[in-house]
């Protein structure tokens, strides 16, 4: 019985293997801070450099980055550039850029952030700031909306990225519904958005079992702060108030997620699966299914409602997104970044690559290909977009007015917290005062802890 | 052995030594550099506030152990993560068992049997996550489809939408998983028990039930508890299946104890993250010392020895 007597032992050693294993998630090197060097930078773009660009997004999106990159090798034969997907989730394209970036990898050399990570992007230091480049090169900044320049794209008087498109938050309704009901214009308030909902859910029930009044962004992810955030700064309120205090459990806020959590249960004009399920995706082909009255999206969203195999296509029409009696339109800017990572070996290259990004042309075959919302502000003006998308204009305004969510390093457990809370509040597990009372207290210890 | 004949046969042990030390240390070099650095970093690093945006790492005692404790949300993961490995498990041996039974008899097709049953633990967990948030699907999800369609229900169930509802989704998924990965370790324990004891049991007149909790139960513990024990470990880090079904909702109530490190992990926080890993740790080792004690590992194998 010897036999088994090892048998134990190797059984031991597995199971203690499988226990150290455990521990491996935590096995990150610790990252020392170096200050981020900027002697290569003099250097002129070496024969045949290859570069790393990380981009993710919608297959049509990828297939689109594919051209870009075929124009600019062609255009710089000695540089290649090699496109590493990313996945469509924002969540997951972040975290496929933090691994490589905390241990300090030379790749990827260019990649796109969301507007929300570039805080803690350049606060940690991984961004090589562009103002040597910018001088050297005499470019033009001011062709970008400055808002954004100054509030997203700046960290400590370094410029550290630039837009490449903007997003904000807009309203989709489907125009033959609101004619079939007899209604004239979209909404203005949200207790418009209410009316007509319930009237053409009543009305399209009969038909069709599916049809919802209202869908937009509810499951416990980055995407319902952005929800959020318009629904409160449609009534006034706000995160975090002009001092970076945060005010989330004032009054009007309250009352916006009063709002929120009403039209799942209330009014249920918002199906229950919105604080579940609804991400940007399963919303944009709720309503592409021809499945519901008013969609809470991005801009992305106009594009594919109007694509060949869209049950919606040419009955979509955009709005600003309703307000609260007595309060303005809000919409959440978001969109994308392009930075370059402060450890690559090939920074020349990649900046090259940026300019070409944000030239005239690419940020203009964005708008006419993809229906992207240019970075760069003169591309509103081109005819031939305008011409193309003549809501481009309106939505000029939209973007000139959208609110920035928090830029601290430490947003993403900001908004951790707040998702946790407002998801619990529209679940209908926890009324709405609580919910925030509770939320702003985390993110006052948020504050506390990583806020020095 | 004489005291003598040790010592002559040592100086030649010796050298040998010495090459056994060399031969392995390829090995010793590769475990001490793939494991116990790393581990012994993650230990090390939960001592120090270490967030990406913060430099330079600072050295603050147990200020992160401190910090976790008092953190609600870290209770709720833990509250989270120990039931769901209590409730999963508890299903996935019993079923497991179930599986094994049927497929250790023998019967027509009894190797496309066993093919089939093993199929959803070939399936990576995040593809069968997808599926079964597909099916989940409130508004086209299979499940709801089959219950209006056949008036079952009047309204489509939002499986996700409650902490008791998501809860047992997320189990049920994970037991449809992995039952079969504990049926593949109760069926090779039961090919090694010899024919013969059911025999010479059945001659004694003893039943079906009887066989069970007579022979094949006690003869099955040792293998039932590493079967456990896997299991546990595994399901006490449980991340990927609640990261594409729930990402933790609703409310939070289904953050599971890895969730809530990884979400340290992405904010730039080393430290705390480290922290919540060598509490993951812990908290495993205390499980596995409570099954090998329960179980009786060492004291059952010696029993068998004579």
């Amino acid at each position: 019985m010897k036999k088994l007597k090892r048998l134990g032992k190797i059984i031991t050693i597995l199971v203690m293997i499988a226990m150290v294993s455990a521990v491996f998630v935590g096995c990150k090197s610790q990252t020392l801070s170096t200050t981020p060097s900027q002697e290569q930078q003099s250097q002129p773009a070496p024969k045949n450099v290859s570069i790393v660009f990380a981009v993710g997004g919608a297959p049509s999106e990828i297939d689109y980055w594919h051209k870009v990159i075929d124009e600019f090798e062609a255009k710089n034969p000695n540089i290649t550039v090699n496109l590493l997907k990313q996945p469509m989730d924002s969540g997951t394209r972040m975290q496929t850029l933090v691994t490589p970036l905390s241990g300090h990898e030379s790749t990827p050399d260019v990649f796109l952030m969301d507007v929300a990570w570039v805080g803690q992007f350049a606060a940690s230091g991984w961004l090589a700031p562009l103002n040597g480049y910018v001088s050297q090169d005499n470019y033009d900044t001011s062709v970008f909306f400055k808002k954004v320049i100054d509030l997203a794209d700046s960290y400590k008087g370094d410029l550290i990225a630039l837009p490449v498109y903007i997003d904000a938050g807009l309203l989709y309704y489907r125009t033959d519904l609101l004619k079939k009901y007899d209604f004239s214009a979209p909404p203005k308030t949200w207790e418009d958005l209410v009316k007509i909902a319930e009237k053409v859910q009543a009305g399209e029930r009969k038909n069709n079992p599916k049809f919802w009044g209202f869908v937009w962004q509810g499951k416990q992810y980055e995407g319902l702060v952005c929800d959020f955030l318009e629904f409160i700064a449609s009534n006034g309120g706000n995160i975090l108030n002009k001092d970076g205090q945060p005010v989330l459990n004032s009054a009007n806020n309250i009352q916006a997620l009063t709002f929120m959590a009403d039209l799942i249960h209330k009014y249920k004009i918002s199906p229950p699966s919105t604080y579940t399920e609804m991400t940007e995706e399963p919303v944009r082909m709720t309503f592409q299914k021809g499945n519901a009255m008013f969609e809470r999206n991005w801009p992305y969203a106009w594009g594919l409602h109007n694509s060949d195999d869209s049950q919606v296509k040419g009955k979509t029409g955009i709005a600003p997104l309703p307000h609260f009696l007595e309060h303005q339109s809000a919409a959440t800017l978001g969109g994308w970044h392009i930075g370059i990572n402060t450890y690559s070996k090939n920074k020349e290259a990649a900046w090259k690559f940026v300019k070409f990004v944000e030239s005239y042309d690419v940020q203009k075959g964005f708008a006419m290909n993809l229906g992207w919302n240019p970075g760069r502000q003169d591309v509103y003006k081109d005819s031939e977009v305008l011409k193309k998308a003549p809501y481009l204009e309106k939505l000029r305004e939209v973007f000139v007015n959208a609110i920035p969510r928090p830029s601290v390093p430490y947003y993403t457990k900001m908004s951790e917290a707040i998702q946790k809370y407002v998801n619990a509040a529209i679940a209908g597990r926890m009324d709405p005062k609580t919910a925030l009372d509770k939320a702003q207290q985390e993110v006052e210890q948020i504050i506390k802890q990583y806020g020095s | 052995m004489s005291f003598k004949g040790r010592r002559v046969k040592n100086k030649p042990k010796n050298s040998e030594q010495g090459l056994a030390y060399l031969l392995l240390s390829p090995v010793l070099i590769l475990v001490g550099g793939l494991i116990l650095v790393p581990v012994l970093g993650t230990f090390i690093t939960s001592f120090f506030r270490n967030v990406t945006f913060m430099p330079p790492a600072k050295f603050i005692g147990i200020r992160n152990y401190a910090r976790i404790i008092k953190d609600p949300q870290f209770w709720q993961s833990l509250r989270f993560t120990v039931a769901f490995s209590a409730v999963a498990v508890a299903l996935e041996s019993i079923l497991g068992m179930f599986y094994a039974l049927v497929i250790n008899e023998k019967f027509k097709f009894r190797g496309i049997m066993r093919a089939i049953v093993l199929i959803p633990w070939a399936i990576p967990t995040i593809v069968s996550a997808r599926i079964w948030q597909l099916m989940y699907n409130y508004s086209y999800g299979l499940l709801n489809y089959v219950l209006v369609h056949f008036h079952l229900c009047t309204h489509p169930i939002n499986w996700l939408g409650s902490p008791v509802s998501a809860f047992f989704s997320i189990v049920t998924a994970d037991v449809w998983k992995t039952a079969p990965f504990m049926a593949i370790l109760f069926l090779a324990g039961l090919q090694a028990i010899p024919q013969s004891l059911y025999e010479a049991a059945r001659v004694d007149g003893a039943s079906i039930s009887q066989q069970f909790w007579r022979i094949t139960l006690p003869l099955l513990k040792p293998i039932i508890v590493i079967a456990l024990i896997f299991r546990t470990i595994d399901s006490l880090r449980i991340f990927d299946l609640i990261y594409v079904l729930t990402g933790g909702g609703p409310g939070g109530s289904t953050s599971s104890v890895s969730m809530y490190g990884f979400k340290s992990y992405i904010l730039g926080d080393f430290g705390y993250g480290s922290t919540v890993s060598v509490i993951t740790f812990l908290l495993i080792f205390v499980f596995t010392v409570i099954y090998l004690k329960v179980g009786n590992f060492s004291g059952g194998l010696k029993e068998n020895e004579r």
